[in-house]
């Protein structure tokens, strides 16, 4: 027997969301699959946007503006700094979304609202999954191999996901009852890609701004990311790190506090 | 008697905004902007007023409403629209919460609350079948074990692997439907589901609904038909304005009632 009143929705959340577990496999799923129909190139495009950004970057600060690399091949400096930053922005970008997109399934269907999201992360990591595997075949070609510092590599990818949900679920919420989000979240994104060390190290900010800098969470976290991958040749900002590293978990736990506290009223708004 | 459902002061409210809340940020902003300056800066007493300013009206969509189903019962919810019928389902599936108010439920609920939820129209039928069975609260294996029980029943056979957005929307129903038919809750919701789909396809419906019925489960079912509630139904109650006007297992009294408020 079962009893629903006023505010009972909260109880039992986390043992209800394990048992629609069946549900998140078919949303991830169907995520996966959608996406790319009716495509010719098909799951391939995960690969093109990385690798093109890739090359354009490398074109304008390798070639033209002719910037430090630190003795790395840029190209690969630049890709080491794309896949932590497209892992952020997709998360980030499709969570902001994720009540709108599958708001049809809401209205109708009484299941934690948390499901949409980590579908979403599950899809998110499968793409991230497939741009390292080219990362790797670049560290193959460069003869770049990592040293043990490469243990501290899940590390980041927790810290990217982390602060790409808990932000996520954030402009979600607000996303629900103000559409600015829809606008504004791309536009965080498109800045966010010159604002943090993508095509560039962030060893070329003067020291004197370096703490300034680092205000940004994914300026550390991408600093970390390529630290693990070619430790001898990119320095680590340490105050920088321990900041991303309190924010990314600040961010989730405040992301998901907020999401809770207006899921009840979701369906109801959206 | 043993019920499935039982409804106690259940209550529904929703807060409609006019003015800024109801829109953009920028509305918003501009609302407190206004409200600021209008403070800083007294204006003249005759001033016209704030269109940004938030008003809040109540609306009731269901008050106070108590009732009971027995188990095993067929039952028509029948009202007009803005009776309260969907929001009372939305409450009952649990896809909105009650303002006050209890429900009891004795069962595990299935609802078909507007059919196709859950349908992706880039997927083809055969993967939507997944998805919403998925959705509905069915596991792999039990959609796997019923997949050509469905397509049998939903005819479309030839199609199954076409982009479900390419199907009629007689053929959408048709398979929409089917799957929510196979599922074996002990509590069935059907919101409107004979909607779309010819008289054959209706008779089909019916007949599978009778017999999910007999399988002991209890049916509550709302349709804007009434020829369909007077066949199908035992018990039935009336919606108006939120409140329950009739509870009854006499259906031609509350299609009577129903009919006579059209008038």
């Amino acid at each position: 027997m079962r009893i629903i009143e006023a505010g009972a929705s909260h109880l039992n959340y986390w043992s209800i969301l394990w048992a629609k577990r069946s549900l998140l496999f078919y949303l991830t799923r169907k995520d996966l699959i959608v996406r790319y129909k009716q495509t010719v190139v098909g799951v391939t495009w995960v690969l093109i946007r990385p690798f093109l950004t890739m090359v354009v970057f490398t074109m304008i600060f390798g070639a033209i503006a002719n910037l430090d690399s630190n003795g790395l091949p840029y190209g690969f400096v630049v890709y080491a700094g794309i896949v932590p930053w497209f892992l952020f922005a997709n998360l980030f970008g499709e969570t902001s979304a994720c009540l709108i997109t599958n708001g049809g399934i809401m209205k109708k269907l009484n299941c934690p609202r948390l499901i949409f999201p980590i579908a979403i992360l599950s899809v998110g990591l499968v793409d991230f999954v497939m741009s390292f595997l080219l990362l790797v075949g670049m560290m193959f070609w460069y003869k770049i191999y990592p040293s043990w510092q490469i243990i501290f590599f899940p590390l980041f990818i927790l810290m990217t996901a982390a602060t790409a949900v808990g932000l996520g679920l954030i402009a979600a919420t607000l996303n629900a009852k103000y559409r600015d989000f829809q606008q504004l979240v791309p536009f965080i994104l498109q800045m966010g890609m010159y604002l943090s060390p993508v095509g560039y190290l962030n060893q070329l900010v003067s020291p004197k701004w370096e703490w300034v800098y680092a205000l940004n969470p994914l300026a550390g976290i991408i600093n970390g990311f390529r630290w693990t991958l070619v430790p001898a040749a990119i320095p680590i900002y340490v105050p920088g790190l321990i900041y991303s590293i309190i924010f990314s978990i600040v961010i989730l736990i405040i992301g998901i506090i907020v999401f809770r506290s207006a899921e009840a009223g979701f369906a109801d708004t959206i | 008697m043993t019920f499935a459902i039982k409804v106690e002061h259940l209550s529904k409210c929703y807060v409609i905004q006019h003015g800024s809340s109801a829109g953009s940020l920028k509305e918003l902003v501009e609302h407190y902007r206004r409200k600021f300056f209008s403070k800083l800066i007294p204006r003249k007493q005759d001033s016209e007023p704030d269109p940004y300013e938030v008003t809040h009206e109540e609306f009731w969509a269901l008050k106070d409403v108590s009732f009971e189903i027995p188990k095993g019962a067929k039952l028509g919810v029948l009202g007009r629209n803005g009776a309260g019928k969907s929001t009372l389902l939305k409450l009952l599936s649990q896809t909105a919460e009650p303002t006050s108010g209890k429900i009891y439920i004795d069962g595990e609920i299935s609802s078909l609350l507007e059919m196709g939820t859950g349908f992706h129209p880039e997927l083809s039928g055969r993967e939507n079948v997944f998805l919403n069975g998925a959705v509905l609260g069915m596991g792999r294996t039990e959609i796997l074990r019923k997949f050509d029980e469905i397509v049998a029943f939903s005819e479309i056979e030839k199609f199954i692997d076409t982009p479900y957005k390419r199907y009629s929307s007689g053929m959408q129903a048709r398979l929409a439907f089917a799957v929510a038919a196979h599922l074996e809750p002990e509590i069935l919701i059907l919101d409107e589901v004979l909607a779309v789909g010819d008289v054959s396809f209706q008779k089909k419906c019916l007949k599978k609904m009778e017999e999910i019925s007999s399988g002991g489960a209890t049916i509550i079912f709302v349709n804007h038909g009434v020829d369909a509630i007077k066949q199908f139904c035992t018990h039935a109650i009336v919606l108006d304005h939120g409140q329950l006007m009739l509870d009854t297992d006499n259906v031609d009294e509350a299609i009577t009632m129903y009919l006579g408020d059209d008038a």
